[in-house]
């Protein structure tokens, strides 16, 4: 088998000028998709052992271990950051502590892009294309939030108050990227408070 | 607009953000009796679905929220949700005894069964 490298589905783009916030792709975090049962015990704590952390149970939310951030995204399903170069690693590790007990741990690195933007009004920008409240307290940082954006399906993870990452399906992130250029455009702020 | 709110993972959206999964309490008749089942059974499990003005009972999917499915109990007419509940539960009491129609005559009998 050749030796498979990555290539980003936004390679060709480069960082605009022409935007009022920052959007640029982080392109250097590996993920992988875990699945299980919280009310399993052993479950729970041979994912902690491998991941040096706890598995989330709160809904929208997430936790970090060092390079390790754990993203919620469902009842029973999370979603593992940590740097491309070590997900082998991590993820041989968690098998190796999962064992036998019922669960699922994949390799989803190249499954999404994701795509982070910065600066004063990214909330404004994102709710251009997205029906959820996101300048509401709901949205602090380190909020997870599976969502529909631009029409299409995206995960959102508030980094930073004014720093939020958008993860969408691969085959998705160019017209993403494309929607947001356009949606952050300068001269085109969305000012939802008059005096604010 | 309507607002949906997940029971499952607690999310609150419009309806964009979920998917609506047709009417609840289908049942299939083949998975109780495959051998014995009439045409007109068989008809009404794939076609034959409830349309009242006012309380009605439906599926409900967390499209881009935690993914589940969910039981929602429904007013047709003014769109309010009167109940959330499990993919495998039966509407809260209070709520049955509202049924009218068919859904009225559905949980009689899905109540006699039970007991
Ligand atoms: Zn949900």
């Amino acid at each position: 088998m050749a030796d498979l490298h990555f290539e980003s589905a936004l390679a060709h783009r480069i960082a605009p000028d022409t935007t009022s916030i920052s959007i640029r792709e982080i392109s250097e975090r590996g993920m992988i998709d875990l699945r299980g049962n919280t009310a399993d015990k052993k479950f729970m704590s041979a994912a902690k052992s491998a991941l040096g952390v706890e598995l989330p149970k709160a809904p929208r939310t997430s936790t970090t271990f060092g390079d390790v951030q754990v993203l919620w995204l469902s009842t029973d399903q999370w979603l593992i950051l940590t740097g491309r170069a070590r997900v082998t690693a991590l993820l041989g590790d968690l098998r190796k502590s999962l064992g036998t007990i019922f669960s699922l741990a994949v390799d989803v690195s190249d499954m999404r892009s994701i795509i982070r933007l910065e600066g004063d009004g990214v909330r404004e920008t994102l709710m251009k294309g997205s029906t959820l409240d996101l300048i509401s307290e709901d949205y602090a940082p380190g909020t997870v939030r599976r969502m529909r954006f631009a029409e299409i399906a995206a995960l959102l993870h508030v980094v930073e108050q004014n720093m939020i990452d958008i993860y969408v399906f691969r085959s998705y992130a160019d017209y993403a990227w494309e929607f947001l250029m356009k949606a952050a455009r300068k001269g085109s702020e969305v000012k939802l408070f008059p005096n604010s | 607009m309507i607002t949906v709110n997940c029971p499952v993972c607690g999310a609150e959206g419009d309806e964009t953000d979920f998917h609506y999964g047709g009417q609840a309490h289908v049942r299939r008749p083949a998975t109780t009796d495959a051998a014995n089942v009439t045409d007109e059974e068989q008809r009404d499990y794939l076609f034959i679905r409830h349309n009242p003005k006012g309380l009605h009972f439906e599926r409900w999917r967390c499209d881009r929220g935690c993914g589940k499915w969910f039981h929602a109990a429904r007013d047709t007419v003014s769109l309010d949700f009167k109940a959330y509940y499990g993919i495998t539960e039966l509407p809260p009491d209070e709520i049955i005894a509202q049924a009218k129609g068919p859904w009225a005559d559905y949980f009689k009998e899905r109540m006699k069964a039970k007991k």
